[in-house]
């Protein structure tokens, strides 16, 4: 009976205390590896490689601070992607929390770029390589209202100068300029931009999504409504994987990094899990096959 | 040398069959212009897109790259346009022949949601047709829905506990379809915990559901003779930060210790942390969500779960209106139609190595 | 009437919000435009402001009463208020009439979200790995020969979307891709039919009137 309370009963205190080490101890101990990366990966890499070049890239910033640690290495990585092969790229939020976040992604790595730029040709200037247009509620109004003109939607961009002024808003009029459309968010912005935006318009899209929203996520993929995916963390990290290989830009990989953790805590409750199933199968032989 | 390269160049082929329509199924304002592209047209740097309104006068409208052969151009309803497509290479340009006179409207309906029409139509008057029957008095059976069944049994043990009943509708908006299927389950719960007396904490994440639900409370109170016994403060807004609603509901489970909890509505990843919460004060938890992320969770940590369309049918399956009954049996059907459209589509897709099959191309 | 007009206005929203999709011309996409706009944004304002008045009084009312840890209504109260004047006044970065910064201290809107809102919320969200440790322990049993066979694919995607996966085998992160394309995809396009049907039946009723319980009363 004893062993049976100890493998069914374990003290919830006991199991956080032990997640809690092996999650902390390779962050104190930082190490990155190389992943293997996956198809869905590779179709969003290659998605935005083939990005034409009179067209533009959008990128919806729509996570918060909560799961920042899984989706901002996505925010870095394609930053680091678009403007490596010269992509404009429009910034953009359906809220008001990630502006902040969106904001930090964009101008560090531009200045990532800019300090070793040698001209002004090579540098990521603001208005001709990159615009942040910020946030307009609600959500659906700048969804629906881009594919007639994004400067009718977003008069202003985020800093308060008037779009219609800026070199990169005179070449990228609406959808019809815009190559593809990278949501990366915690909730459900990646299907409204597929229901109103790529249903209306014909816009792509392409998703990074937190791991625990990937199940509901996966269909878009297939029927071919999403180009790519990246999922979780381990998508970051194949996304820091491909940029580094195919591009050869060598930068701290926040989310590799992280894998090592995330590998340690899956492996900590499966074998709670088989612990707990243990104890079950232990107790129920005992009591002659009473659940 | 140079001559032979400038003679080259000064051949260059123009796109041919230019051809401009106002652009269909939209509210006007756009013209689609398309050509068969140049025979040199590996060698071009782009085309771009020249347009007239009298036939002599052209004005450059847009450019676009090499291999494509399609454009859309922003125009007034009502007027008339030609247009031309030059192939560019360098400052030389080879003109095409002028498109066709065409003007730009507004059309009235969008023909490709014509099968979402259709579609909607067919399983409207499904519905419609079932909530008929209904309204005949025909019997109809629902299958027993465990967590709508358990409500009773819920409220009951709070009663003779002497302890509350949290309600939690989730961090949807008034919009989403779960949020109201909540509030309809709310109505009937606040109903029960006005006859037994039993208090309800209702917080909210969302101002506009709140101001809904209060009067929902209210109503249900009124309906069951006990105005006296609403507490307006029992349904209240908290915040709409995710994460700082759900440590609010956390810390009115441990500090309230309801003997319910039901966990009901639009949830996201929140979802986990409030049903381990409330299953580690001891409480029965009936949860219920469309959010097929956040299903698991709940199954994991809750006595019942509402899956998905159950959630939709709660009202309907509580109150025994046979026009809602009516409603549920109309939606059976249709799945049974996609069902069968599905299995059609797929042996289709599976003979398709027989050659008579191309009849389906 | 006090029940008619609201079902009123419910129908021909209901229909005014199905229309757009269908018609594009200008004279519908303009209505469509001007609704959500403006008269959506006006009846959020008017909300919010509902919402903030009830959570006020409901923590002064504790005050008063001197309910069960009332002090911390008062944390709550000093917080709005002191956040909501920085905000309003204080602008953005430090660029309002309110002036937000000591020396180098800067206690603008923006050092409130990033020093105070961000780390709390991660901190909830990282709550999760502890409770899905807690559940999982607690709750994944193989009672029967579906939640065997339901364990069985957990291990198997959680092991494949590591590295560790491909290590173990460079085929299980193939199988767990192919568990996540093929029976998750099944399994939840079998979940969205029904509760896109549901929402359907759903919408219908409550722009029919059919359903009226968001009234504050039973359907009749």
């Amino acid at each position: 009976m004893k062993i049976i309370d100890l493998l069914t009963k374990i003290d919830r205190r006991i199991i956080y205390l032990i997640l809690f080490t092996v999650v902390t101890l390779p962050i104190i101990f930082p190490s990155a590896k190389s992943v293997r990366v996956m198809p869905p990966v590779e179709k969003l890499y290659n998605a935005i490689d083939n990005v034409p070049e009179e067209k533009a890239l959008i990128i919806d910033f729509d996570y918060d601070p909560q799961t920042l640690p899984e989706i901002e290495p996505m925010a870095f990585a394609i930053l680091r992607h678009a403007f490596r092969k010269r992509i404009k790229v429009l910034a953009l939020s359906l809220y008001v929390q990630p502006l902040g976040l969106a904001q930090n992604a964009l101008v560090n790595v531009a200045e990532e770029f800019n300090n070793v730029a040698m001209t002004r040709e090579d540098s990521i200037i603001y208005g001709r390589d990159y615009v942040f247009l910020g946030w307009q509620p609600p959500p659906l109004i700048p969804i629906l209202g881009m594919g007639e003109s994004i400067v009718n939607v977003y008069k202003n961009d985020y800093y308060g100068n008037r779009t219609d002024t800026l070199p990169l808003m005179k070449e990228v009029k609406n959808y019809a300029d815009v190559g593809l459309l990278v949501s990366l968010s915690s909730g459900d912005p990646p299907k409204w931009w597929v229901e109103y935006a790529q249903n209306r318009f014909g816009i792509k899209v392409g998703a990074g999504i937190t791991a625990v929203s990937a199940s509901e996520f996966y269909p878009y993929l297939q029927t071919g409504q999403f180009s790519g995916l990246m999922v979780g963390m381990k998508g970051a990290a194949e996304y820091e994987e491909q940029v580094e290989t195919e591009l050869n830009i060598r930068v701290r990989r926040k989310a590799s990094e992280s894998l090592p953790s995330l590998t340690y805590a899956h492996v900590v409750i499966i074998i709670f899990i088989v612990i707990g199933n243990t104890g079950y199968v232990i107790s129920r032989r005992t009591k002659g096959g009473r659940p | 040398m140079t001559f032979i390269i400038l003679a080259s160049i000064f051949a260059l082929v123009p796109p041919t069959a230019v051809r401009a329509y106002d652009t269909p199924d939209d509210r006007g304002g756009a013209i689609t212009i398309e050509w068969q592209l140049s025979a040199d047209d590996a060698q071009l740097q782009r085309y771009e897109i020249y347009r007239s309104e009298n036939g002599i006068d052209y004005e450059k409208i847009g450019l676009i790259g090499r291999g494509r052969n399609q454009i859309e151009d922003d125009t007034e309803d009502n007027k008339q346009y030609i247009y031309k497509v030059a192939a560019v290479v360098d400052s030389v340009r080879a003109f095409s022949e002028p498109s066709s006179t065409v003007m730009s409207s507004a059309q009235w309906l969008n023909r490709k949601k014509i099968n979402i029409i259709i579609a909607v139509i067919v399983f409207g008057g499904l519905i419609l047709f079932f909530i008929q029957h209904a309204r005949r008095g025909r019997e109809l059976f629902v299958r027993e829905i465990a967590g709508l069944h358990a409500i009773d049994d819920a409220v009951g043990r709070a009663t003779e506990m002497g302890r509350p009943i949290l309600y939690c509708p989730g961090i949807g908006y008034i919009e989403d379809i779960a949020t109201i299927a909540s509030l309809n389950i709310l109505g009937e719960v606040a109903k029960k915990c006005g006859q037994y007396e039993t208090k309800l904490i209702n917080p909210h994440f969302d101002p506009i559901v709140y101001t809904v639900a209060r009067e929902i409370v209210k109503e249900s109170y009124t309906n069951v003779g006990r105005p006296d016994a609403f507490d307006p403060d029992s349904v209240y807004y908290v915040t709409d930060s995710q994460f700082a609603y759900a440590a609010a509901v956390d810390g009115i489970m441990l500090r309230e210790r309801p003997a319910t909890n039901f966990l009901v509505g639009w949830f996201r990843a929140e979802s986990l942390i409030l049903a381990e919460t409330g299953a580690s004060t001891g409480a029965i938890q009936i949860a219920g969500t469309d959010q097929v992320s956040q299903l698991p969770f709940f199954v994991t940590a809750c006595d019942y779960t509402l899956i998905g369309e159950e959630l939709y049918a709660a009202s309907a399956y509580i109150s025994r209106e046979p026009l809602l009954l009516g409603a549920i049996k109309g939606e059976d059907w249709g799945k049974v139609i996609i069902g069968a459209v599905l299995i059609a589509g797929s042996i289709i897709g599976l003979l398709t190595v027989f050659p008579i099959m191309s009849v389906f191309d | 009437m006090k029940r008619n007009f609201p079902l009123l206005l419910v129908f021909v929203f209901g229909i005014l919000g199905i229309i757009p999709f269908i018609l594009p011309h200008p004279m519908v996409q303009n209505t469509d435009e001007f609704l959500r706009n403006n008269l959506l944004k006006i009846l959020a304002a008017f909300a919010l402001i509902l919402g903030l008045g009830s959570l006020l009084r409901v923590h002064f009312d504790k005050i008063r009463r001197k309910g069960q840890n009332w002090e911390y209504s008062w944390v709550l109260i000093g917080t709005f208020v002191v956040t909501s004047i920085i905000g309003l006044f204080g602008g953005v970065s430090g660029t309002g009439i309110l002036p937000t910064r000591l020396g180098s201290f800067a206690f603008d809107i923006w050092t409130i979200y990033f020093n105070i809102e961000v780390p709390l919320g991660a901190a909830m969200f990282a709550l999760l790995s502890f409770f899905m440790a807690s559940a999982a322990y607690r709750a994944f049993r193989a009672r029967s020969t579906e939640a065997t066979l339901l364990l069985a694919s957990a291990f198997v995607v959680m092991l494949g979307v590591l590295p560790l996966g491909n290590e173990i085998s460079p085929h299980l992160p193939s199988f767990a891709q192919w568990i996540m394309d093929v029976p998750n995809v099944a399994g939840q396009r079998g979940i969205l039919f029904g509760v896109a049907l549901g929402m359907l039946a759903t919408a219908l009723k409550i722009i029919l009137g059919i359903e009226r319980s968001w009234l504050g009363g039973g359907g009749e």
